[in-house]
């Protein structure tokens, strides 16, 4: 059998595998599955082909089947999260396992009177109309989800649990909001498919830490979406770091809505995975609005990582910052494509892309395609690309001061990624993401990565 | 030369002059002071004839005609000249070239035939040492990467080379260190002469330590409030503005 | 300042200075595309057999394939059936041997085009192909080139004169299959330029091709293979221009580089086709496809294209970096205004070691104009040392106009080193009063602008082009202010 009439079984069992389930209380919910699912039926398998996936073949998910269950099992008792969360008290705490929301591991102790952090389904019951509202916003439905592809409408369909969080009118959230996505892959291939919202309204500001880790030695696949509104005035400081196990596959959307002077600055890291991609969406509502999206992604092995930026101008005087990072070893493969659109409308526009590479080995490789498109004059438009390897006069350097080949690579491996980490506010999370960059990229030759 | 009446100027609807009344003759230096924002570089943008200004009512004559009628390029042609505050970048397009597209259309405007290379080349460089600019300036891009006094010692340079009936000097001073403050000076000074005037705009007294000014004039709340001799200006150092837009205000 | 709007209506009404016809009695075939019309132009050509077999071979492949739509472009669909292949001014049977037994019309439209074939009067240096609808009218120069032993004639004539160089080289660097466009030219192109420098040999004068399209309905079909032996070098500039007419006309031309051990090969375009009218109606489909295939170790090959006219331009120059530490260039100002579209740029494939190459792109929009970049850079795995740089500038004039950048950058080695730099701006308020303040009027500020901004490609035209090119853009951006 060729790999397309492959494919085609693979869609077919995607598709059918599953029952959507009905919900008695929430007409418009239903509704929104349904024609998702519906539109699951029309899309063709990505291919490299379409533009969007030119780089980034699917060839590795065909090989799994890959298979949904909308209940969690049995949660191991044993189950740890030390390794990866705040010290108690620090942050306001959730916890998903297979995209579930475990209340024993979840910590929300002191959480301020209207500010409503939670699990999705949970949140139906009591901040129904709000949920209801977002996820049905027309501004963002042509770009967003459902609209745009197979796995955006596989997500919608199969919409159950995930994260919300709504920040009240101008409430400043006094500490982090901390979000552990762990997937346990005991057994089976998983189909996991997690559903976030995040309101921060008028005015109110949060810091919110999300992060994708993994236990188990078995495949799965993560096809996650979150939707992201911070209206007028408001302020999100988002970081997602996305660091899972040699078998996982990941798939995240994340979809941004910022009102009139609102403020987003987004730090993606994606440090580990067989197969991930993140794909990223910023538009705007109102004028005067800045978005920053930072990123760092390191390869190693056979991994391949891919982040898709698409950052649309079309308020006047909005401006953004995209600058992205990528370390690539072994015989790891980065895509990155980041697209900024500039509306004719959208004059007085200031927006700078930037993409940087390092390669450190032969088999190592990096795809990457940054563009502008602007239909509008009075703009300040740049980007900037660059891929090269470790400048050999900088390590001689090194070592003529008596610092051994490969410390000297880690040094200016790690400080090339220095202006990433810089971003990174909090010092517990920074040291986490410093070692994992060292271990994914110099842990020894052959050895898992996770 | 120039008379300005009543003169007021507005940009998006905000009211900057409220009221100027200025006269400058022949041969006559004066100097506008002022603290931030009274109104000194809108002055400077509205005689040079810079869009987005909006005169509401009063009127400039220049040479006996209605200088607002004239859009920029024709002011300069009559003998304007603005030494620019930030004198404006222009990338690819060369020094050299610029300076003769310029001296040549006020030639035109003169009833001058256009300079040769050779005399033009000749001229530019001697204009050049009296600012003391580095030649390999020249051949640059206009203002691109230059430094800040190189910027403005390259719009003396054009100062010398146009030979304006009128020069405006807009904060030329300002971000200058002391000793490219004393060359832009001399530089201002070598062309001083009985059938051109100046206009010398700064916030700070110290300019006119080396050019002395025939008259000083305080501008504030888009008025003139006070005019005097360089004494005046003495004064001002010593006490500051609010000794003087106080009294205005009383 | 804002846009004034007698100038935008200036620069949209400012006319195109070569849209005038030329009335001759022209053999002209009938619309539409078959197998007869293929054989018909080989014979009329009288070309041997492989020749023949090589366009029907491309022919049965082109049905076979759809046009692209991957482009930044609106492009309303071509009716292939509806263009006539071969147009030919009537004259002596077999074609002209001097300039006396050319038909006198025909040199007073050269004339006008501001390209004299007279030899004395021709500029000095630069021998002149003509070629007029489908056939090539006159070669200039061709004595002195020959004691040179560089062969410098129409591809009808190479055809018959070298069959062994071109049957050698034609289609090694563009493969019939390459793209729907190249595939339709190979099945039917009718005549274009050849050039052959023998090894060591430094061509003693520029060489020139200036191409026109006359006849109504009719598409162009040229085709240009370019061969540099060894250690040899030639500069090579082209010029297109084309009458007013209502419809549009396709020009779908192939050229092919090819630069063996330590040749250089330099190529300029000044591309100056019909545009349209201010509607967008009529005007030239110029969808090109440009390759040079850097063979030989330290090979160079440069690209230099001014491009104002066309309603549509599709086009790449594109280099194989095959030769270790050979070189590949590509300079380039496209300027669309009114509805015209550009989607341009380049390909830099680096397979030798040590190869570098240069990208510098310069687009200029104004009115409702189109302007895209679109490039790839590639680092094949065997490309140790590799080095590219790209800086790609885009001016804005209006607010009706667009200006893309999508460049695509594939590397697969890591010794490579690939830089990319993209800006968009728009010609300033203050730079233009800072120019008028200094008594310049707004039109020569705004051409002093754009002649600094184009300054990096200018400098890399040969002296009289670069003359022409910068008074082309001259006239084209007539009145444009923003």
């Amino acid at each position: 059998m060729n790999m397309s009439e492959t494919g085609r079984q693979w869609l077919h069992n995607l598709i059918t595998q599953g029952q959507i389930l009905p919900d008695q209380q929430l007409d418009w919910l239903d509704q929104n599955r349904q024609a998702a699912w519906q539109q699951m039926q029309s899309f063709e398998l990505p291919d490299r082909k379409q533009e969007a996936w030119r780089y980034t073949s699917i060839d590795r998910l065909i090989k799994y089947n890959f298979l949904h269950t909308s209940e969690l099992s049995e949660i191991l008792p044993g189950t740890e999260i030390g390794e990866w969360i705040l010290p108690d008290n620090s942050s306001y705490r959730l916890v998903f396992i297979n995209g579930h929301c475990v209340p024993r591991l979840c910590n929300i102790q002191g959480l301020p009177r209207n500010v409503a952090i939670g699990c999705l389904r949970a949140s139906m019951s009591t901040d129904g109309e709000v949920i209801r509202h977002y996820l049905s916003n027309p501004l963002f439905k042509q770009s967003s989800s459902t609209a745009r592809d197979l796995f955006a409408a596989l997500n919608t369909a199969y919409m159950d649990d995930g994260l919300f969080v709504h920040i009240p009118k101008n409430a400043a959230l006094d500490r982090p909001i901390e979000v552990l996505h762990l997937n346990l892959a005991m057994d089976n291939e998983l189909l996991i498919l997690p559903r976030h919202l995040v309101v921060i309204d008028e005015g109110a500001s949060a810091t919110l830490i999300e992060r994708y880790v993994s236990q188990g030695n078995h495949a799965y696949f993560s096809n996650n979406a979150c939707d992201i509104f911070v209206n007028g005035n408001a302020r999100l400081s988002h970081y997602r770091i996305q660091d899972e196990s040699a078998q996982s596959h990941h798939l995240g959307r994340v979809n941004i809505l910022q009102g009139a002077d609102s403020n987003y600055k987004g730090v993606y890291l994606a440090l580990g995975g067989s197969w991930s991609r993140c794909d990223i969406d910023a538009r705007f509502s109102g004028k005067g609005a800045h978005c920053d999206i930072i990123g760092l992604y390191t390869v190693n092995a056979k991994q391949l990582t891919d982040f898709h930026l698409n950052v649309l101008h079309n308020h006047a005087h909005c401006s953004s910052r995209e600058n992205f990072r990528g370390i690539i070893a072994g015989s790891g493969r980065a895509v990155f494509d980041g697209r900024i659109v500039v509306e004719k409308h959208a004059q007085k526009t200031d927006a700078q892309l930037t993409n940087k590479n390092l390669l450190l080995s032969l088999d190592a490789e990096v795809d990457t395609k940054p563009q502008l498109e602007i239909y509008a004059d009075d703009v300040k438009c740049s980007h900037g690309t660059t891929v090269g390897q470790i400048d050999p006069k900088q390590v001689f350097y090194i070592r003529s001061r008596g610092i051994d080949e490969a410390m000297a690579k880690k040094m200016l491996c790690l400080g090339f990624a220095g202006e990433i980490f810089d971003q990174l506010d909090l010092p517990e999370v920074r040291s986490f993401v410093e070692q994992r960059v060292q271990n994914n990229l110099f842990a020894p030759q052959g050895q898992d990565v996770h | 030369m120039l008379q300005i009446t009543d003169l007021h100027a507005a940009i998006d609807n905000k009211p900057i002059l409220l009221g100027l009344n200025l006269t400058v003759n022949a041969g006559e230096v004066h100097a506008i002071m002022g603290p931030n924002a009274s109104g000194k570089s809108t002055l400077s943008h509205v005689l040079a004839g810079k869009d987005g200004y909006e005169v509401t009512q009063g009127s400039i004559v220049y040479k006996g005609q209605n200088l607002l009628e004239l859009p920029t390029e024709e002011r300069a042609r009559q003998g304007i000249f603005l030494a620019m505050q930030y004198p404006v970048e222009l990338p690819g397009v060369n020094n050299m070239v610029f300076l003769r597209e310029s001296l040549n259309a006020i030639r035109r405007a003169r009833g001058e035939s256009d300079i040769d290379a050779v005399a033009f080349l000749r001229l530019v460089k001697e204009k050049a040492r009296l600012v003391h600019l580095d030649e390999k300036l020249l051949k640059r891009s206009v203002n691109t990467g230059f430094s800040g006094g190189e910027k403005k010692r390259n719009e003396i340079l054009q100062m010398a080379l146009l030979e304006p009936a009128l020069a405006i000097l807009d904060e030329t001073d300002s971000g200058l260190d002391i000793d490219a403050l004393r060359v832009v000076a001399e530089g201002v000074n070598a062309l001083r002469s009985p059938q051109r005037a100046m206009i010398v705009v700064t916030h700070y007294q110290r300019l006119l330590d080396y050019i002395e000014p025939d008259y000083v004039h305080v501008l504030a709340n888009g008025k003139i409030i006070r005019s005097g001799t360089k004494q005046l200006a003495r004064e001002l150092e010593e006490k500051g503005y609010g000794w003087i837009t106080g009294g205005a205000a009383a | 300042m804002s846009v004034l709007p007698q100038d935008i209506e200036k620069i949209i009404n400012s006319s195109y200075e070569h849209g005038f016809v030329t009335d001759i009695d022209a053999d002209t075939v009938p619309a539409g595309l078959d197998e007869a019309v293929i054989r018909l132009i080989s014979s009329k050509k009288q070309e041997p057999q492989w020749m023949l077999d090589y366009r029907l071979k491309a022919f049965a492949h082109w049905q076979t394939l759809t046009g692209p739509v991957w482009a930044h472009l609106n492009i309303a669909p071509i009716d292939y059936q509806a263009i006539s292949y071969y147009s030919a001014p009537k004259s002596k049977a077999d074609g002209p041997k001097s300039l006396d037994e050319i038909d006198p019309q025909l040199l007073e439209t050269y004339k006008k085009l501001g390209i004299p074939l007279e030899e004395q009067k021709a500029l000095a240096g630069i021998a002149v192909d003509a070629v007029f609808d489908s056939v090539s009218v006159a070669t200039t120069f061709r004595t002195k080139l020959h004691e040179a032993g560089v062969i410098f004639c129409s591809m009808s004539e190479a055809i018959r004169e070298y069959p062994e160089l071109v049957q050698q080289h034609l289609g090694s660097v563009v493969p019939y299959k390459d793209n729907f466009f190249a595939c339709l030219n190979a099945a039917v192109f009718t005549d274009g330029t050849f050039v052959y420098i023998p090894e060591g040999v430094r061509c003693p004068m520029e060489l020139s091709t200036y191409f026109r399209i006359n006849e109504a309905k009719t598409g162009q079909f040229e085709r240009t293979l370019i061969v540099a032996e060894k250690g040899s070098y030639v500069s090579y500039l082209e010029g297109c221009t084309a009458p007013m007419r209502d419809e549009n006309q396709l020009h779908a031309a192939v050229v092919e580089l090819i630069a063996m051990e330590d040749a250089q090969i330099k190529y300029s375009t000044v591309q100056n086709w019909y545009p349209g009218d201010t509607h967008g109606r009529g005007g030239i489909y110029n969808f090109v496809t440009k390759r040079g295939d850097c063979r030989g170790d330290r090979s160079r090959i440069s690209w230099t294209q001014v491009e104002t006219g066309s309603a549509i331009t599709w086009k790449y120059p594109s280099c194989i970096l095959r030769g270790n530490d050979s070189t590949g260039e590509f300079y380039s100002v496209a300027v669309t205004r009114g509805k015209q579209q550009a989607d341009t740029g380049t390909k830099m494939i680096h397979l030798g070691r040590n190869t570098k190459s240069t990208i510098v792109s310069k687009g200029i929009s104004a009115g409702e104009g189109q302007n895209t970049y679109r490039g790839l850079v590639r680092m094949s795995p065997r490309a140790e040392n590799a080095r590219n740089h790209t800086q790609c500038d885009s001016l804005l004039i209006g607010d009706q106009c667009g200006a893309h950048t999508f460049p695509y950058i594939e590397v697969r080695n890591p010794s490579a080193d690939v830089e990319h730099e993209a800006t968009t701006s728009k010609i300033s308020e203050d730079q233009l009063f800072y120019c008028r303040q200094r008594g310049l009027s707004e039109e020569d500020a705004v051409s002093m602008i754009v002649n600094g901004f184009c300054k990096e490609v200018f400098n890399q035209l040969p002296m009289e082009f670069a003359v022409e090119a910068q008074k082309l853009l001259s006239v084209t951006l007539e009145g444009a202010v923003g």
